[in-house]
């Protein structure tokens, strides 16, 4: 091989590797914008999304006419001093508080000394194969609506389903509401029609809103008591001046 | 043999961002709320990336499965998998009673449960390193990538 056939050769190749770097180039930079492209278009597909299934929420929205604190809560009770309840009709630990401390609630209440809200939320609708938590909530929502949402809530957490279940039907929840003299078609139109499910999402997200992170959570005039007990609660209710 | 360790690299990754959004994508809501129990973010800020992460991830899973831009993906991933880290670690400095929300709606822990922060750390930790085989050594098989630059294999 001559000198000058191996000297073209190498330019030959020098070029080709310099065509080769501008192609992985221009390959780089369009995949970078496209990469960019996609993830910003992909979050605002679930901006979009979250911001219609909101809107499609406050359309449906029924609040029951006896809820309190901007419609998101029901009181039990007169007295002066606020006691604030926020719990999941699924929640071991929200069961386990009103078994030891409901006798205590009701004393206090009786005695005209506070004012129970009892906010149901629902949190734990992973836990449960047909979103127990919302839809207890919501049946609990149209209870107040017939007059007796405590009656239905100390029942729901009498039968309180384990985590895990698919949950109780709505026949189930339709014969517990009856079992406490909710007997109306009311009650159960709103079970099956899902009247209230709008209704329990909103009292989440303003749970949420308000800092609210496991249930169940318990205030005494706003402050959070750190291990709900009715020796707690009692302590609590004193140092708020009733 | 190396580029066959990026390629599993590059799967497994592609799985872990398309399970971890295609389990959040269906309660948007909880996804929020999820983030909002980090108490880092104004509820209407954690509202929105709560919304806008499980789309994210799963595009990130998209783009991982076919290999393309993989060095790309992979250095944004580790970016992500770093700020969620970073996120596990101030709530457990700051002692807050969460699900991390890796693998779920999450956000709050009922039922007494004990926060496994010690353990979504330890895995979050498993996904970095395949994130950095990936930015490390990016050529992988069958991937766009390779077609798309004319691979000399």
């Amino acid at each position: 091989m001559s000198k000058g056939t191996r000297e073209r050769a190498q330019a030959k190749r020098v070029v080709q590797e310099q065509l080769a770097r501008e192609r992985r180039r221009t390959v780089t930079l369009w995949t970078t914008i496209g990469v960019v492209a996609v993830l910003v278009i992909a979050g605002l597909i679930g901006w979009g999304v979250a911001a219609g299934q909101q809107n499609d929420a406050g359309g449906k929205l029924t609040v029951p006419p006896s809820a309190v604190d901007d419609g998101t809560a029901f009181a039990r009770g007169s007295g002066p001093v606020t006691i604030d309840i926020y719990e999941d009709f699924m929640c071991p630990a929200c069961g386990q508080f009103e078994s030891s401390s409901g006798a205590t609630l009701t004393q206090l209440v009786d005695a005209n000394k506070v004012t129970v809200r009892y906010h149901p939320i629902a949190i734990l609708d992973r836990y449960s194969s047909t979103r127990y938590s919302t839809r207890s909530a919501g049946a609990a929502a149209a209870a107040a609506a017939g007059g007796k949402f405590y009656e239905y809530h100390e029942v729901l957490f009498a039968n309180r389903p384990e985590e895990g279940s698919a949950g109780l039907d709505n026949a189930r929840l339709i014969e517990l509401g009856r079992s406490v003299g909710l007997t109306d078609r009311a009650f159960a139109d709103a079970i099956n029609a899902k009247t209230y499910t709008a209704w329990a999402t909103k009292v989440t997200d303003t749970a949420s809103s308000r800092g609210v992170t496991a249930t169940p959570t318990v205030l005494v005039a706003g402050k959070k008591l750190d291990a709900p007990s009715p020796g707690a609660l009692t302590a609590a209710v004193e140092a708020a001046g009733a | 043999m190396r580029i066959w360790v990026s390629t599993v690299a590059r799967l497994g990754l592609a799985a872990v961002w398309l399970v971890a959004g295609g389990l959040k994508v269906g309660d948007l809501a909880a996804s929020g709320r999820a983030v909002n129990a980090y108490q880092l973010f104004p509820y209407e800020v954690a509202k929105v990336i709560g919304a806008a992460q499980p789309f994210l991830e799963i595009a990130l899973g998209l783009l991982l499965l076919a290999g393309f831009a993989v060095r790309l993906t992979a250095g944004i991933s580790a970016a992500l998998l770093v700020v969620f880290i970073a996120g596990i670690v101030s709530a457990w400095a700051r002692g807050l009673q969460i699900d991390c929300g890796c693998f779920s709606t999450g956000g709050e822990l009922g039922a007494g449960a004990d926060p496994a922060y010690g353990w979504d750390l330890a895995r979050d930790a498993g996904f970095l390193l395949l994130a950095g085989v990936l930015l490390w050594r990016p050529r992988t098989r069958y991937s766009i990538d390779g077609i798309l630059m004319g691979d000399e294999q």
